[in-house]
């Protein structure tokens, strides 16, 4: 299997406890990866590493087998940082041919390139006005753009949906699964989850600068075995004998969406890791005179994870 | 590095800082043209017809003292420009997020800063040889006399060498000062260069001529050498002045402290001096180019 990216212990340390640790990755080439951890875990150091923006105090990186910041690694990448600018007297399509000539882009294909990039995150003719004048969504759009102009092999983007209107997150999500399906490698560092849980096959999750937790994503979100039950003519003598008759966690949940109804509707919820089980749960509850309207299994979540995972630890990224 | 290079004039180009710098410029040049005019006509007015010694000792000096104020404000407003055109180049283009997208793209860093460098310094270059050919050329219009051409080439290299090195100390200050930090410190250092000046002139002008002031004059002296050694450039602007005026060639017959008063020329460094400037250039410029490669952003 060939690599995209691979770290081998990169550690960056800025001397106040900061940066990151002993980061150990491999992503296949045509993945999509999602980075995930709290303010100040230390993913954007990572970024700047693998981009070159930042020396490692140890250990190194290789994207494509190419020592990650040296100049062959960094013309199969395309970078959208997460605070970034370009200047403000510069209209998006000077912005753009800028960037296309420090690829070492030229002539009539780069302007063709730039018009369509342009087209495809919704600037279009509004490419010849100064950024000065663009909003802070069509400078994140005009930097999505900047950052496909080589056509990488492997996009990094850093926050990517971060100013946009749900929308402009919309046409993004769109446009980074036509980028997955062309087979380009994906780094996607982002705080929504419901983006990453979309776009992403793996991922990992950092906090104070060491990785925590990582996996596929499938992986992630089968670990759920929760399973969700609404049923009417509850006592609280039945669900004793549920629990012990189940010999498995089962609970009341608040009422979703609201208060409970007066004919005494409840919602239980049961840690059932087998199909079987749940047919037994069903077949037990129907044989002690229970009505049952509803039986679902409960959607496991990325923020579910990330909240699972982080829980109980401290954060050096805010003071809490 | 074309790239970049072309990119920073476009960028000094639509800031208004040129704009406003050229329009000063031309308020000065409205301004010195008056002076010079009115200086020229009280030099060349009497004698008429007959050119003595004493005539066109005066009409030099006059010409001499015209050059010297228009070369002050040239000085000062060519490492002005060329202090706040790249006061921002690193540090200011970091914390704005302009670098960080720039330094993922296949390009060296050094070609990056070198395409910056040679865009600042060709932009400021070109202003001061404006000021050069103006200032004398409204200097010769009005008084008659211009100086040796043979001494103009050596004189505008001298003029834009401050440029240089200006540009080249703003940028390197720039990888680890902010905008504002870097301004105060470059202003202060280029303002230093014209302390040195003025400690000769004082020396120079015998102000401390008591029975023991030897030492302070000492003192004083190795604080301006250290001074231009630290900023050379009002150094240079001296050495220029002093070639443009040939001073030495003049010998006898004029001499610059006598003559010229407080817009005398004094202690004019030496070749070494030069050498010794080139040497500083080349450092910092290679300074600059190794810091932008360990920098992180």
């Amino acid at each position: 299997m060939s690599y995209a990216i691979e770290t081998f212990g990169l550690t960056k340390n800025y001397g106040n406890g900061r940066g990151c640790h002993d980061v150990t990755l491999r992503i296949p080439a045509g993945e999509a990866f999602g980075f995930l951890g709290p303010n100040g875990a230390g993913k954007s150091t990572i970024v700047k590493m693998l981009v070159g923006l930042t020396a490692p105090t140890e250990g190194k990186a290789l994207l494509f087998g190419q020592p990650a910041g040296s100049v062959e690694a960094r013309r199969r990448i395309g970078y959208l940082p997460e605070l970034f600018r370009y200047p403000g007297w510069l209209s998006g399509e000077e912005a753009m041919v800028f960037h296309a000539k420090l690829c070492g882009m030229k002539g009539a294909e780069l302007k063709r390139r730039i018009n369509r990039l342009l087209d495809e995150v919704g600037i279009g003719q509004r490419g010849k006005d100064r950024i000065k004048g663009y909003s802070k969504g069509m400078q994140q759009r005009l930097g999505l753009a900047c950052a496909l102009l080589a056509d990488p092999d492997i996009v990094f983007l850093d926050e990517p949906a971060s100013a946009l209107d749900p929308v402009g997150r919309h046409e993004v999500r769109e446009l980074l699964q036509r980028l997955r399906k062309e087979g380009k490698t994906i780094f996607l560092n982002s705080h929504l989850l419901e983006d990453v849980e979309l776009l992403c096959d793996h991922v990992a999750l950092l906090n104070n600068g060491r990785i925590l937790a990582d996996g596929r994503v499938s992986d992630v979100l089968r670990a759920s075995t929760r399973w969700r039950f609404r049923v009417g003519g509850m006592t609280p003598e039945l669900l004793d004998w549920l629990r012990e008759a189940m010999i498995v966690p089962v609970d009341i949940i608040p009422w979703e969406g609201g208060d409970t109804p007066a004919w005494g509707e409840h919602w239980l919820e049961a840690e059932l890791a087998e199909d079987e089980q749940v047919g037994y749960f069903n077949r037990l509850l129907m044989e002690q005179g229970l009505t049952l309207y509803e039986t679902r299994k409960v959607k496991s979540s990325l923020d579910e994870w990330f909240l699972q995972a982080v829980s109980g630890l401290e954060h050096r990224g805010e003071n809490r | 590095m074309i790239a970049v290079w072309m990119l920073t004039w476009k960028e000094l180009i639509r800031k208004k800082v040129t704009l406003m710098t050229l329009l000063l410029t031309v308020l000065f040049w409205i301004a010195f043209y008056f002076i010079a005019r009115s200086a020229g006509a009280s030099v060349s007015h009497y004698e008429s017809g007959i050119i003595s010694l004493d005539n066109l000792i005066d009409r030099f000096r006059g010409s001499a003292i015209l050059l010297w104020i228009g070369f002050f404000f040239a000085s000062f407003a060519t490492g002005f420009l060329a202090i706040f055109s790249s006061v921002a180049a690193v540090t200011g283009e970091a914390e704005h997020g302009v670098l960080q997208s720039v330094f993922a793209r296949p390009i060296k860093r050094t070609h990056w800063y070198l395409g910056r460098w040679l865009g600042f310094v060709t932009f400021c270059l070109a202003y001061a040889l404006l000021l050069f050919v103006s200032i004398i050329g409204i200097v010769a219009y009005a008084t008659g006399v211009h100086p040796d051409w043979s001494s103009i080439g050596p004189a505008l290299v001298l003029f834009v060498s401050p440029v240089l090195l200006m540009v080249t100390l703003t940028m390197l200050a720039s990888c680890w000062l902010a905008p504002l930090g870097n301004g105060v410190a470059m202003v202060l250092l280029f303002g230093m260069g014209w302390v040195g000046t003025m400690l000769d002139r004082v020396i120079a002008a015998g102000m401390f001529a008591s029975n023991d002031s030897t030492k302070t004059s000492d003192t004083m002296e190795m604080v301006s050498g250290l001074i231009r050694l630290l900023i050379p450039t009002d150094a240079l602007q001296q050495r220029m002045l002093s070639d443009l005026f040939q001073v030495k060639d003049l010998g006898q017959s004029f001499t610059s402290r006598d003559s010229l008063g407080y817009f005398s020329i004094v202690n004019p460094p030496s070749d070494a001096f030069l050498y010794y400037t080139a040497v500083y250039f080349v450092f910092f410029l290679a300074a600059g180019l190794f810091a932008i490669r360990r920098k992180d952003f």
